[in-house]
């Protein structure tokens, strides 16, 4: 068997375990349902075609440091899974989904000497006015900090959000009806982007498909197609 | 029937010992599973796909926008148009992921409409039209839309060398980009030709019908029939995909024009079904104890030896029931699902001198029919009635609840129905629109 295969089935054995563990962050976390298991094998990474869907949008996006900078600096150079997500999302099924699951492919990147280096997971807010970096900052606890690439991010204001969420095809909704107890409550489709080194779109999940061990099989694919990192940042050119 | 008698028709049908397939699909339980916002309450609104007819009102193509919340004092009544200029076949809809925006095809012209239905539901408006899927893709036809996270998945009918069934599918990135293409399989079995399509992410599984090519969709029924030839190319497989490498694994041997696939929606449950319009039949799709993906014929539907003609179905969210349309009998037909293996026919009713589509709301309780099929095979004279029904469902009976008279308020034929609700607005308005500008 080809060393890649050997490696492959690796990964697989190893997301059997993670997907059956307790997610390492913290009370409320564990109470929230684990990432959903895929009820079958991912094809092997390299055998399958992620085709480019659109190029990721820029924009000027805010670190935990308070400081602005071009989102594209966080979109290429390294593969990068991004999601848009808010703090107050209650939505077991939402944005506490899409936390698990960068939980558990961070996991998964660190246990890996070959992606270690070559990927970046991006947590970005829709909601500003809320989340700020402080507000980032507690949401992200220990992620930002354990040696895994994760920036956790939000906008200087919604006029620099729009751009990102048109550009993405990110819908929010604001709900029709929604009491006290609701305050600041969002809708939205979740969806995680995978991007490639050079800024383009790969891959898009939402709750029906997303499943880490896919998720890592698609990053995989896409090392193997940028054997050696792509230097530098990247400046994104416009969403076509 | 337009210069030719049922009688004649059936006889011919029979003799051929051939048969043709009918376009379809609809309602809240048939939605791709990636797509968010399912309306589980009441709808406010029926979108239908409308084919204009010449001398009819303006003539075009449109959609039209039927209030259908009860306790609107527009309930019942057609509340907005949108014309697309020209006639190109209207067929079929459907929504992106986010239901933000509703794509539309001509099966004729191959143009493909998309409409923004998130800023106003009330009020779709186009937003973009995408006219060259023929120069980019080789397919004609577009009958599908199917929602992928982000992307649309636009199933063909036929092809722009020589028109006939042998297709393939387009993907589409939700902006309206082309990503890719993907051909129907012609080996191993295969046929080439498409028709529906549905997932089942669970599995990673893509599974595909197959229907006929423009040369004979576009051909006048009357002349179909009579030409051997042309009846013998219709489609008799689907499809095993490999959902993530988007490569086919299987090709399952369903003879007769499968159309409308139907996963079940139950947690746990494993298995999609279809109808098959030549023979009148349900077949069911699951795997064996073996884990190897199987076909089966389950249930026969009306008498095949007087062609019914099924042309849509529309399951219940829990897997337990079908609604059957057939076209030349104009039943609407319920399937107890409670063993897919058995399907029994419990109820039926006439609900219309011609049916197509059957759309049901979340909970089964309403129920909407619509009449037209394609513009060439629609019945002529007083048997081309064409319209929108709703009814209420009580398990038991269908009771009428509104009608608009799509002949009467000069529209054109009524085809493809999706709801539409006003329950959400955009948090930022601005940003929708600009992802498909």
């Amino acid at each position: 068997m080809p060393r890649r295969l050997l490696s492959w089935a690796g990964w697989v054995a190893a997301f059997a375990a993670l997907t059956t563990s307790a997610w390492g962050h913290g009370d409320e976390a564990r109470d929230q349902p684990p990432p959903v298991k895929a009820d079958f094998t991912p094809p092997v990474p390299g055998t399958y075609t992620l085709h480019p869907i659109m190029r990721a949008p820029s924009g000027l996006v805010v670190g935990l440091d308070g400081r602005a900078r071009p989102l594209a600096e966080l979109t290429t150079g390294k593969i990068t899974l991004l999601s848009f997500v808010y703090t107050r999302c209650r939505d077991a099924w939402g944005c506490p989904l899409a936390y698990r699951v960068f939980d558990a492919v961070g996991t998964a990147i660190e246990r890996s000497p070959t992606l270690r280096s070559r990927v970046r997971l991006v947590t970005l807010s829709f909601d500003p006015r809320h989340d700020t970096p402080a507000v980032m900052r507690q949401y992200a606890g220990e992620q930002s900090t354990r040696g895994l690439d994760w920036r956790f991010l939000t906008t200087p204001s919604e006029h620099a959000l729009l751009p990102l969420l048109a550009g993405f095809g990110q819908d929010v909704r604001a709900p029709a009806t929604g009491g006290p107890d609701e305050p600041g409550q969002l809708t939205h489709m979740l969806k995680v982007f995978l991007i490639d080194p050079r800024g383009v779109v790969r891959e898009i999940y939402s709750t029906a498909y997303l499943y880490p061990e896919v998720v890592v099989a698609d990053i995989e694919t896409l090392r193997l197609e940028h054997p050696a990192p792509v230097g530098g940042a990247v400046r994104a050119r416009p969403t076509r | 029937m337009r210069s030719h008698s049922i009688r004649g028709f059936l006889v011919a049908l029979v003799v051929l010992a051939l048969a043709w397939p009918a376009p379809a699909l609809a309602d809240e339980t048939c939605n791709s599973p990636y797509m968010g916002n399912l309306i589980k309450a009441q709808e406010d609104y029926v979108y239908v796909w409308t084919l204009g007819m010449k001398g009819v009102g303006d003539g075009s193509d449109k959609l039209v926008t039927i209030d259908a919340n009860p306790s609107s004092s527009r309930y019942g009544k057609v509340i907005h148009k949108v014309s697309v200029g020209g006639r190109g076949e209207a067929h079929h809809m459907g929504f992106t992921d986010d239901r933000r925006f509703l794509w539309a095809g001509g099966l004729d012209d191959s143009r493909i409409v998309v409409f923004d239905v998130g800023t106003d539901p009330a009020r779709p408006r186009i937003v973009k039209r995408i006219t060259d899927m023929p120069k980019r893709t080789g397919y004609v036809g577009p009958h599908t839309f199917y929602a992928l996270p982000g992307r649309m998945l636009v199933q063909g009918l036929s092809n722009g060398k020589d028109k006939g069934g042998v297709t393939g599918m387009a993907l589409y990135s939700n902006q309206g980009e082309l990503v890719t293409t993907y051909a129907m399989p012609t080996t191993e079995g295969g046929d080439g030709y498409g028709y529906d399509i549905a997932i089942n992410p669970r599995k990673n599984v893509l599974l595909t019908s197959s229907f006929t090519g423009w040369n004979n969709y576009m051909m006048e029924l009357g002349k179909l029939v009579a030409n051997p030839e042309a009846m013998k190319r219709f489609g008799s497989t689907m499809v095993i995909w490999d959902l993530k490498a988007f490569t086919p694994k299987k090709v399952l041997a369903v003879p007769g024009a499968p159309l409308e696939i139907r996963w079940s929606l139950k947690e746990g449950d494993n298995w999609a079904i279809t109808a098959t319009a030549l023979t009148s039949k349900l077949w069911l799709v699951k795997p064996d104890a073996n884990g190897e993906w199987q076909a089966k014929e389950v249930a026969t539907i009306g008498d095949p030896a007087k062609i019914p003609l099924p042309v849509d179905i529309s399951i219940r969210n829990d897997g337990t029931g079908l609604w059957v349309n057939t076209f030349m009998d104009g039943k609407t037909r319920y399937f107890d699902l409670s063993n897919p293996e058995q399907p029994r026919q419990t109820y039926e009713k006439v609900t219309g001198k011609q049916v197509n589509m059957i759309s049901q709301s979340w909970d089964g309780t309403r129920v909407y029919i619509s009449s037209s099929l394609l513009a060439n095979w629609d019945k002529a004279g007083a048997d081309n009635e064409q319209f929108v029904r709703a009814f209420k469902w009580d398990g038991k009976e269908l009771t009428p609840a509104f009608e608009v008279d799509f002949n009467k308020e000069k529209l054109g034929r009524a085809h493809h129905m999706k709801f539409g609700s006003r329950a959400m607005k955009a948090a930022y308005p601005d940003a929708p629109l600009a992802s498909v500008r």
